[in-house]
Parts: structure tokens; C-alpha cells; sequence
């Protein structure tokens, strides 16, 4: 019997910032339906471990591997598989909340996604404010508008740095709900949280990081 | 699909084909039509205002650039020939360094991080998302080229025909130049050789700038007046109309071959990762900000922030003493920590130098300040932070009026040193005062003066309301440089033009700035 190809594999990632190690020989694997989550201080590098994983930084020693395969952001498939949540989300100004949804659907290859949308919409609690222009949301809002970007498309592997930041109580126990059913289907999650509650509740392994001397 | 309920989790399955980016930019289109709120007749208000800007500007440049070409071509005198002779290499290696470094600088294929987020991330064809900006920098560096060489070819002189294949063969270089950036934006390495070349540029261009410099002026005697007479009217000797038909040839394959490269760096965009095309398209809209300001400070530190952000991380080094000398001290450090720029400040003692050597005795002083002004101004950055920070004023326990003067000190010694060395060109310690008091007092007044206000009373104007004084910031600075030559430049006894300066100098530490 072969043994199945993990989903996500990160072996030996070594990152510099400005000629300083933040990321020393890193490594471990990440199976389809499964969560890792990527605990530690500020500056431990969590978000620079994702950042190379979604190609925003060059990794300067190792290799990360998508379903067996060198991840390159470049290249279609991985455009299609990896929905990442990052801090690198801006809007266009002059779109509102459902047309950036629909914008992204459509990217994607789904003709008709008006009812995605709404749907959508509805799952993150912002169908009130799908009229809203991006520069009237509140901070909050736009965190739930970033997280249903990660709902309207394809995804094999989400990504996300700190998906509970900015959001309340409630949003944080939604968020929960909704990661553990991306599980369930398949999905595989990896993600950056200082919140104890959450990585309870969705992660099934951690990965602590420690920032280095 | 799932319902409201629950999670919406999909397989890619369910989704159909990717659409091409021509479909995505098409429905975008739609949707922003939908919500347009400028009639036909408004836009075509503002199309037409550009038009006739752009027509009169032109027309006006055009003129100016006719006479002085008719006026440099009159000369007969050695040194213009000299000059016309020497300005190919000095003006090509510098444009080449300079579109090197700019392109590299904003990519040269960028996006915003909105079309990074929403589009660059989809399994659309990258490609074809970034060519519209990839057509837009080949477009703007053919029309540098074009302009910048058209430009600096008749100012000298030259014959019509020569400043027509200059233009043309300086269009293509810095196509090819657009096509090596993009090739290069590609990884990192790239980028690090291409800017190499480029500095290796900057020293081709200092040798003969400093040939010129240092050139005794010959005499205009019969026989380089023979001889320049010759250089400006060999176009109508039956040799030259042959070399001129070879150029041409040249001209037109050279051409061809970058049509050709244009095309075939286009197919590479896909290559670009969105890190790098973000980055550039970052820096764009940092610039774009400063430039609706029309604020050359903000500009500044547009591109000085993204120079320390790429730097990340550097050794600290402790302070010395307290209170003002504790802050001199630090800015001395500080400036030492872009070494670049001292060294291009330094080089601009090329500029004095060489338009002595051209004979235009005139223009030294003039040349100098400006030279001087873009030396000292990039060491200012201290005194800029304090300016536009209310919160750091108050956080270093001074007034703003002891922190200008504070801050200056390090700047103002630069200068007395910089003006010192360009003395023997300038002519005499006078003079060279005056230029230091100069493009310290135009540099410190810039650095510390406020940005427009869009809170305050706002003037109508054709292109919107506009803040008062919006049109004169950015003059601000270059007021106070003209002002301190005016004694040098209306040729005034030594006296004035030591005491004019001194007395700019004195007004403008004494009183406060004022801030938002």
C-alpha cells in the first residue's frame, strides 16, 4: 500500500531577515481534513512561516512541498488550491462588498455566483452590508469580508494569520464552527493564533515557535 | 453546496472554466459604470483640459527648446563642439542608470494590492492581468527616451536630424533597457546585478562629466571656428548623408529588435511573482499620494521609508553626550548610515566644475546651488520627521524652532564643506558662501514646511477645490536659494552677497516653524 502524499510539507525552512535567522530548520507535515496551528510570542516568525508557505517571502534554506509538489504562487494550480489570509488585503475603492465577492468567484471560474455570494454573505453575518463600499467597514467587518474571501472559491488549504483578530466573542466562536466544517470536508488548515480558545477548538497539532537569539 | 447555516465548502470541481482576464476586466467596467457619477460632457471638460495643458506646455517647451537650439548652434566656439561631442556620453549612461534604477524601483511591472489580493491570487492568466501595466512603463520609457534625448541633444546644439536619430536610437536603448528590468524582476539576483550595472553606469557618466569639469576653456581662435563650423554643417556633405543613411538603417533594425523584445518580455509576465509586482505597486501609490500634494518632501519620504523598510535591520550604535549635542550627534550618525548618498552629494561637485568648463560662467553659481540644494537635502531627513510629528516634538522636550536649528547643524556643515570644495569653480569665498547659505536655507525651509491642508479653506479651481498656495509648494525652498544668489547673480559687491544670505539664515532659524 503507498503511503499517501501529505497535503502540506514543510522540511528544513530556514528564513533570514536581514541576514538574522527568524525561522531555524523548520519542519512538519500537514494531512488533507487536518489543522495545525502555529503558536508562540510576537516575533517568534508564525507569520513568516506563512508568508513562504503563500510565496509573500523567499524562503532562504528548505522546501515546501503541496500535495508532493515545490509550491510556486505562481503557478495556476496552487493559485487555485491555497486560499490564504494574510495581512496583504486591500479592496478596490470603488467596489462594494458583494462585488468583490463576486469579483473573486467569477476569478475563479464560477459563472453565476450570485447566490454564492448571498449565501456567503450570510454564513459571515455581513448580508446587511453587502451595498457597503470597503472604506465605510468597520475593522471588524472587514475581517468577516476577508474570511468569506476564503469561502467563495476552491480550496484544498487555508492559510490564515491570526483569523480571530478583530473579531468579537460571537465572531470568534463562528469562526471556530466554520474552520472545524472545513475540516470535515476536506480542507487542511494551517494558522497563526494567540487565541488558546481557538487553537483548542480547530487545531489538531501545534507547532510552536520560539524567537531566536 | 452547503446551506446559510453551515460552512460553504466546495470541491474545484464545481467550479467551470477560468475566465480569461479580458472577460474579468470587462464585467469590472460594467460594474463601475454602473456607478458612475460624472455625466459625458464633464469628462470631456477634463479630457479636454489635459489636451490643452499638455498642447501648451508643449508648445511653449517646444519654442524655448527651438530658440536654444538656434542659439547653441550659433555658437563657434571651441568648447561648444567640445561639448556637443562629450554630452552623448555623459547624458546616455545616465538615463540608462536612471531608468534602471526607477524601473527597478516600482518593479517595473507593479500592481496595487487590491488587484494583488482579488485577481493576482486567482488561477487567472498573470500574464495577461499585468500587461496593461507592463504596456503602460514600455509606453512612458519610450517617451523619456524620446523627450530626455531630444532634449539634451538641441539644447547643445546639434542639427535637427541628429537630435531626430538620437531620440530614436535613445527610444529603443531604453526599451531595451525596459525589457532587461523585467527579465531581471524576476528574482532577486537579477535585480542585484541589473542594479549593479546601473552604478556602474553612473561612474561611466562621472568620467567624461569630470573631464569636462576639470577642461581648461580654449580660445575661439579661426581655427576651431573653422572647425566647429564644420561639425554643425556636415549634415549637407555628401559623407555625412551617407553615415546619416547607415544611422537610419541602424536606427530602424535597432527598432525592430526591440518591437520584438517587447513582445517576448510580455509573454514572461506570468514569471512575476506577487511580491514583487505588490512592492512596486506600493511604492506607486505612496507616490502617487505625494504627487496630488504636489509635496516633494512626501515624495522624499516615500522613497527613503522604502528604502530603511527593505533594509529591515541594522547595528545599533549608542549615542554620545545629551540634550543638542546628544541630537547632532545622532543625526551625524544617521546620515552616515546612507553612504550612497554622501557619495552622490559629493559627486555633484562634478556639476559646478563642468559648466565651468563649458565656458558659461554665468550659470556656475546657479548650477551650484541647485547642484548643492539636491546634495544637502537628502540629509535633512531628521529635521523632516520632527516636522511633520507633532508627537516627537513633544516626546523630545524642545521646540520646534531649538530642533530645526539642532537638526541643521550636521546638514550646514556638509554644505560650508561642499560649497568650500566648489570654491575654485565658483570663483570666489563669496560666492561660495552664498551658495552654502543657499542650499542650506532652500533645503531647510523645504524640509520643514507643512503639507497642504484639504482641512482648511479650499480655493476652486477647474481641477476641484484645491488648497490655497498649492501651486507655489513646490517652489518652497528654491525661493530661499534664489534669493541668497541674488547678489551673485545681479553681480552686487562682495558685501551683499555675504550679508543678504546671512540675513535669510538668521530670519528663517529664528522663527518657529509652523505645523498642522
Amino acid at each position: 500500500m503507498t503511503k499517501a502524499v501529505p497535503r502540506l510539507a514543510v522540511k528544513g525552512l530556514r528564513h533570514l531577515y536581514a541576514e538574522r535567522p527568524v525561522i531555524e530548520d523548520l519542519t512538519f507535515t500537514l494531512r488533507a481534513g487536518r489543522a495545525i496551528a502555529l503558536v508562540g510570542p510576537n516575533g517568534a516568525g508564525k507569520t513568516t512561516v506563512l508568508k513562504c508557505i503563500v510565496g509573500s517571502a523567499e524562503p532562504a534554506a528548505g522546501e515546501i512541498l503541496l500535495d508532493g509538489a515545490p509550491i510556486d504562487e505562481r503557478a495556476e494550480t496552487v493559485r487555485r488550491d491555497v486560499a490564504s489570509l494574510l495581512d496583504d488585503l486591500d479592496f478596490f475603492p470603488d467596489l462594494t462588498v458583494a462585488e468583490h465577492l463576486d469579483l473573486l468567484a467569477r476569478a475563479h471560474g464560477n459563472p453565476t455566483p450570485e447566490d454564492l455570494v448571498d449565501t456567503v454573505l450570510d454564513s459571515v453575518g455581513m448580508l446587511g452590508a453587502a451595498d457597503q463600499l470597503p472604506g465605510s467597514l468597520s475593522s471588524g467587518q472587514r475581517r468577516r469580508l476577508a474570511l468569506a474571501t476564503a469561502l467563495v472559491r476552491p480550496r484544498k488549504l487555508l492559510v490564515l494569520d491570526e483569523p480571530e483578530a478583530r473579531l468579537d466573542a460571537a465572531g470568534v466562536a463562528w469562526l471556530a464552527e466554520m474552520l472545524v466544517a472545513e475540516k470535515k470536508a476536506g480542507t487542511s488548515i494551517l494558522f497563526a493564533s494567540h487565541d488558546a480558545a481557538l487553537v483548542d477548538a480547530v487545531a489538531d497539532e501545534t507547532v510552536t515557535l520560539t524567537p531566536l537569539s | 453546496m452547503s446551506t446559510a447555516d453551515g460552512p460553504v465548502v466546495f470541491d474545484p470541481a464545481d467550479f467551470g472554466a477560468i475566465p480569461s482576464s479580458r472577460v474579468l476586466r470587462r464585467w469590472m467596467r460594467k460594474v463601475r459604470r454602473g456607478k458612475a457619477d460624472r455625466t459625458f460632457w464633464q469628462q470631456f471638460e477634463d479630457i479636454y483640459l489635459i489636451v490643452f495643458a499638455v498642447a501648451m506646455l508643449g508648445a511653449t517647451g517646444g519654442n524655448v527648446l527651438l530658440n536654444l537650439n538656434d542659439k547653441s548652434a550659433a555658437c563657434t566656439s571651441g568648447s561648444c563642439s567640445w561639448l556637443l561631442d562629450t554630452v552623448p556620453y555623459i547624458l546616455v549612461p545616465l538615463l540608462v542608470s536612471t531608468m534602471l534604477r526607477v524601473l527597478l524601483s516600482i518593479g517595473p511591472v507593479s500592481a496595487s494590492r487590491a488587484t494583488a489580493f482579488w485577481l493576482l491570487a486567482t488561477p487567472v492568466d498573470r500574464a495577461a492581468l499585468l500587461r496593461p501595466s507592463y504596456r503602460l512603463v514600455v509606453t512612458a520609457a519610450a517617451v523619456v527616451g524620446a523627450v530626455a534625448a531630444a532634449v539634451g541633444w538641441a539644447l547643445f546644439g546639434a542639427a535637427w536630424s541628429t537630435v531626430g536619430e538620437a531620440a530614436l536610437l535613445t527610444t529603443v536603448l531604453l526599451l531595451f533597457t525596459t525589457c532587461a528590468t523585467v527579465w531581471a524582476q524576476q528574482t532577486a539576483k537579477r535585480s542585484r546585478w541589473a542594479l549593479w550595472i546601473a552604478d556602474g553606469l553612473l561612474v561611466a557618466a562621472a568620467i567624461p562629466a569630470l573631464l569636462l569639469a576639470v577642461r581648461q576653456e580654449p580660445q575661439a581662435d579661426a581655427a576651431t571656428r573653422t572647425m566647429t563650423i564644420a561639425v554643425y554643417s556636415y549634415g549637407d556633405k555628401p559623407e555625412t548623408s551617407a553615415l546619416d543613411a547607415r544611422l537610419l538603417v541602424l536606427s530602424a533594425v535597432a527598432l525592430i529588435v526591440a518591437v520584438v523584445l517587447v513582445v517576448l518580455a510580455g509573454r514572461t509576465l506570468g514569471r512575476l511573482s506577487r511580491q514583487t509586482v505588490v512592492a512596486g505597486g506600493d511604492l506607486l501609490a505612496g507616490l502617487a499620494g505625494a504627487a496630488i500634494t504636489l509635496d516633494v518632501s512626501l515624495l522624499a519620504d516615500v522613497v527613503a521609508g522604502r528604502h530603511w523598510r527593505l533594509q529591515g535591520r541594522l547595528k545599533s550604535r549608542r549615542g554620545r553626550g545629551s540634550n543638542a549635542v546628544a541630537m547632532i550627534h545622532r543625526e551625524f550618525l544617521r546620515v552616515l548610515r546612507w553612504p550612497r548618498r554622501l557619495v552622490i552629494a559629493f559627486a555633484l561637485l562634478v556639476v559646478p566644475y563642468a559648466v565651468a568648463g563649458t565656458g558659461y560662467d554665468v550659470l556656475v553659481p546657479i548650477a551650484a546651488g541647485l547642484a548643492g540644494f539636491g546634495a544637502v537635502r537628502p540629509l535633512m531627513d531628521g529635521l523632516r520627521s520632527v516636522c511633520r510629528s507633532i508627537g516627537l516634538v513633544r516626546a523630545l522636550g524642545m521646540e520646534l524652532r531649538e530642533l530645526r536649528v539642532i537638526m541643521s547643524v550636521v546638514p550646514g556643515g556638509f554644505a560650508v564643506v561642499w560649497a568650500a570644495l566648489a570654491e575654485p569653480a565658483l570663483g570666489s569665498p563669496a560666492v561660495a558662501f552664498a551658495v552654502a547659505a543657499g542650499m542650506l536655507t532652500g533645503a531647510v525651509r523645504q524640509a520643514s514646511a507643512r503639507p497642504p491642508s484639504y482641512s482648511g479653506p479650499l480655493v476652486a479651481s477647474p481641477m476641484g477645490a484645491i488648497p490655497p498656495g498649492l501651486f507655489s509648494t513646490p517652489m518652497r525652498g528654491f525661493d530661499l536659494l534664489l534669493i541668497c544668489l541674488a547678489p551673485v547673480l545681479l553681480g552686487l559687491s562682495d558685501m551683499w552677497v555675504v550679508i543678504v544670505p546671512s540675513i535669510i539664515g538668521m530670519i528663517l532659524f529664528a522663527i518657529s516653524p509652523k505645523q498642522n
